[in-house]
């Protein structure tokens, strides 16, 4: 701490107090945590607002490290193009929805974006092929495809949580491994139950309004739903 | 397939048929003519809303090289959302990114400067607005430990976290009521003069003499075990009741201070619970989203370290294979036949008498063990023996505290059996613990009246003369007073005692005994239920104690410090975080109830002592009274006639059946509210339903058109 001191100016500081939910102190220790990041030679603290450091370099980070949704939280606030790096005011961006303070809304809409698609297009030949969900065998095969992928595929979010969105989820949040996976009769049921309890219009898939009404009451979500460096 | 739209109404109902739109959004060939059915639901201005990320900013699910009509559909989002945001929002609740948002709070600005002169009301609300902020936040940097239970938090769930927050709170709530003590019993005691000793026994008193204090040498275990059990040179002293002066203005506002301290409690403690009951009724029925909420607030974003994040993600796999299971299970019993229904049922009754058979057991040992104390102490050689005779003071906690260790895991063992869901089963235990601790803690206060007032026998032989046994008990509210403080040291000790002889040897054993042996022995788990239970009785130790024994508040709140540090030490080294995730909204609602209902029953010794039992004749700062109640009317007396007349008809029926027919009519009218909005919420459901129908139509329905243009 006595090193670094706060080299960001007080404008600045004051300014993104203002623009999220951070205290100072979590704004000054982020920063601090962004620079050792960088390389030696750019710690300066105009650098470090300008330069981008790449997402290999933040999962990294032993708070996202192990945590299962690390590339698509990375991904979700990422502002590059090519989503494949964070400015620093990206990684106040994340702390901030991740923090104490933020309010129940903004967590939902980010939550609902991290989760959401991430199917890369060339697998929707497969759900075309493959028609309704009735023959098991089909639904193997389809999972096993859907399982062979890990948890940080393209980015193509269409604004719904459709049946494979809610399998990666579970599937994410069980585990990759082979022995760490519900059964497909499982997967099939919790899904179908999911979308029973949550899919107001019934037309399957979970869009953001239907998302945040079921997040709005759970009670657990806002302490669960939370990074603290 | 693919393309081609349908709008057969048949295929509405199935989820099946709703694959169409997925489908059509994505697979290029054969491309149909005009625009596709996903294009068009893309325009739709509400998707346009959710999407938009700010100016500048490409909304989210655009990519870089889409240009096709990238620029134009941009522009319209823009000005779509231009519409939507007409209310001031604050910059920071937006959903976009850093740069979106600082354009946003600069032309936020600038409209305010334009605005000019808004009016006087506006500005006020907002000056409030912002001081109401800077308190909030002032309050939340001055609340302790607050880094300590992020990082409990993060490591070992929010339900451990919660338990820790729970003590933190309790430490305000004894340290509140310390302040109090000392001001408004411990401070008028010493105001005006130093209070007298004990009445010597040459007093004309019928109702005998009493002097605690130790004559003559005393040995220095002797007076380690006085220490340990309130006795001799400490029963005469400011730690209990009876060392206080008859002094009216100390006896009114030792009197006071008991229902204040009572009335802040209680203000306190629904202030808490009130966010987490506002949670809780919210949701419509648990059961209806207990599978959204299991999969969509599963995951505890803080935890970090691979270990960790592996054991969650087991726990979370099995949680929701038990789940399923339970859900099976549930469509069995419903197709259990009559005799099987008999046959179940008649298990869990059978159960519940065996339960009530133990609980039942367990009160009358307690009982017993007071009672037995009392002889026991009258026997020479255990007066001779200072060892035996603090082991025989201490037989009611140690019964207690015993009965406490070994019950729950047999509640445990038993709830199994009843074949009822895991969660009920949970409920069950809680319930039936509950019950075991508090109730002990009841029997004991109730064998305690016993031998004060010969069984409420007031025309018994030895209570006639001063309306309680003043033979074997000269000043029983020091003696109530020693036995909480007793049951407070004990308390303390065993939790010691099982930190230091239990748990660390446990880790070191697992750490020394290599394989699954180890392993096996070595994982302990911080179980958050019955550590929470132990700090409600604790505290409502306090409550029965502090009128008896004015110092027990400062007692408690060096207790607790202590437990927070031990608790959090043998947290850190000892324990693996838990595999079953206690839910954090299930503690922010339960125990605050069950904390009320300690402070409901912990009520009950006081107010029975207060107005009911005969205060005693050599000590206290109402010996000379009938009851200790009367000394409010006697110094209401004493002020002008018009807070006299005040004062009495706050007393009479003519104040309080108003008032109970004014809040039962409040309460029919919040009932008749909640139901309506709850019909209202049901009703918006299905008009949603049936709009999402109608749009996806409406769509379906100009694709159709536009392609059948094309075709032409």
């Amino acid at each position: 701490m006595g090193a670094s001191g706060s080299r960001l100016s007080k404008e600045l500081l004051a300014e993104y107090q203002d623009l999220t939910f951070l205290t100072k102190q979590e704004i000054l220790l982020a920063h601090r945590r962004f620079c050792e990041l960088l390389p030696q030679e750019h710690r300066s603290v105009e650098e470090s607002l300008q330069i981008r450091v790449s997402l290999e370099q933040i999962l990294s980070l032993p708070e996202l490290k192990a945590n299962p949704f690390k590339e698509r939280i990375c991904r979700v606030f990422s502002t590059s193009p090519t989503r494949d790096s964070l400015s620093f005011e990206d990684f106040l961006d994340l702390l901030s929805v991740f923090s104490d303070t933020a309010t129940p809304d903004i967590k939902s809409h980010y939550a609902f974006r991290i989760f959401g698609n991430t199917t890369p297009s060339h697998m929707v030949f497969v759900l075309v092929l493959l028609g309704s969900w009735g023959s098991s065998l089909e639904l193997i095969l389809t999972l096993s495809f859907l399982a062979s992928c890990d948890c940080s595929l393209d980015f193509d979010d269409d604004g719904t949580l459709n049946r494979d969105d809610l399998s990666q989820l579970v599937n994410c949040l069980t585990g990759e491994g082979e022995d760490t996976r519900l059964s497909a009769s499982e997967m099939k049921q919790l899904i179908d139950n999911i979308l029973e309890e949550s899919d107001i219009d019934r037309d399957g898939t979970i869009n953001l309004s239907e998302f945040q009404h079921v997040i709005s009451r759970s009670p657990d979500f806002a302490s669960s739903f939370k990074i603290v460096l | 397939m693919e393309g081609s739209p349908t709008w057969e109404p048949e295929a509405w109902g199935s989820s099946g048929g709703w694959l169409a739109p997925r489908e059509a959004r994505a697979a290029p060939y054969p491309p149909a003519p005009g625009p596709s059915l996903s294009s068009v639901l893309n325009e739709l201005p509400s998707a346009a809303t959710l999407r938009y990320r700010g100016p500048g900013v490409l909304p989210w699910g655009m990519l870089e090289e889409e240009d096709e009509d990238g620029g134009r559909s941009i522009q319209a989002l823009a000005e779509a959302t231009q519409k939507e945001l007409q209310e001031p929002h604050a910059s920071r609740e937006l959903p976009w990114p850093m740069q979106a948002r600082r354009v946003h709070r600069q032309s936020q600005a600038r409209d305010q400067v334009a605005l000019g002169s808004r009016s006087r009301v506006a500005r006020w609300a907002l000056v409030l607005g912002w001081s109401k902020e800077k308190t909030q936040e002032g309050l939340r940097t001055l609340q302790p430990w607050v880094w300590t239970l992020k990082r409990i938090g993060g490591q070992f769930g929010a339900g451990t976290e919660s338990y820790f927050s729970l003590l933190r709170f309790l430490l305000l709530l004894n340290v509140l009521a310390s302040v109090l003590k000392l001001c408004m019993t411990l401070l008028p005691t010493w105001v005006e003069g130093d209070p007298p000793g004990p009445p010597g026994p040459d007093t004309s008193s019928h109702c005998g003499s009493y002097d605690p204090r130790p004559q003559g040498l005393i040995a220095f275990p002797t007076q380690l075990f006085s220490l340990l059990s309130g006795e001799s040179f400490l029963e005469w002293s400011s730690l209990f009741y009876g060392f206080y002066p008859p002094r009216p203005h100390l006896a009114v506002s030792y009197l006071c201070c008991v229902f204040v301290i009572g009335l802040l409690h209680l203000l306190l403690i629904l202030h808490r619970s009130v966010s987490g009951l506002k949670q809780t009724l919210l949701a419509e029925s648990g059961a209806l989203t207990s599978y959204s909420h299991r999969v969509f607030s599963a995951w505890d974003f803080g935890l970090c370290g691979d270990v960790h994040v592996r054991l969650r993600q087991r726990n979370i796999l099995f949680d929701l294979q038990v789940e399923l299971e339970e859900a099976e299970l549930r469509r069995q019993a419903a197709l259990r036949t009559l005799g099987q229904h008999a046959k179940l049922w008649s298990v869990r009754v059978l159960l519940n008498l065996l339960v009530l058979a133990l609980l039942g057991a367990a009160f009358y040992g307690v009982y017993w063990a007071t009672e037995f104390t009392v002889q026991l102490q009258e026997v020479s050689y255990v007066q001779q023996l200072p060892l035996l005779k603090l082991v025989v003071n201490y037989l009611p906690s140690i019964f207690i505290s015993a009965v406490n260790f070994v019950l729950p895991p047999v509640f445990k063992l038993i709830a199994p059996l009843e074949r009822y869901t895991r969660s009920r089963q949970i409920v069950f235990i809680l319930l039936r613990t509950i019950v075991l601790r508090l109730a002990s803690l009841l029997v004991l206060l109730f064998s305690l009246w016993n031998q004060i007032t010969c069984g409420g026998n007031s025309e018994a032989e030895d209570c006639k003369t001063c309306g309680y046994n003043y033979k074997e008990i000269p000043c029983w509210e020091t003696r109530v007073g020693q036995e909480m403080y007793k049951l407070l040291i004990f308390d303390l000790l065993t939790g010691v005692a099982i930190s230091l002889f239990i748990q660390f040897p446990r880790k070191l054993f697992s750490a020394l005994c290599p394989g699954a042996l180890g392993r096996m022995v070595g994982t302990q788990e911080f179980q958050v239920p019955d550590e929470v239970l132990g700090l409600i009785y604790a505290q409502t130790v306090v409550w029965v104690g502090s009128f008896f024994c004015p110092l027990l508040p400062l007692l408690n709140t060096v207790k607790f410090l202590l437990l927070f540090y031990l608790k959090k030490h043998t947290l850190f080294s000892t324990c693996s975080p838990a595999s079953r995730t206690f839910r954090a909204s299930t503690a922010n609602f339960f125990f605050p109830l069950v904390l009320l209902l300690g402070l409901a029953i912990s009520t009950v010794p006081v107010l029975c002592s207060i107005f009911l039992i005969p205060p005693s004749k050599p000590c206290g700062p109402f010996r000379e009274l009938s009851s200790i109640w009367s000394q409010i009317p006697i110094s209401i007396s004493s002020l002008s006639q018009t807070t006299q007349n005040f004062l009495f008809f706050l007393g009479t029926q003519a104040f309080a059946v108003p008032l109970l027919l004014i809040s039962s009519v409040l309460m029919v009218y919040t009932l008749a509210l909640a139901n309506s909005y709850g019909r209202l919420i049901s009703e918006l459901k299905r008009q949603i339903k049936t709009a999402a129908q109608d749009k996806v139509f409406l769509a379906q329905r100009a694709v159709a058109l536009s392609s059948a243009q094309g075709a032409l």
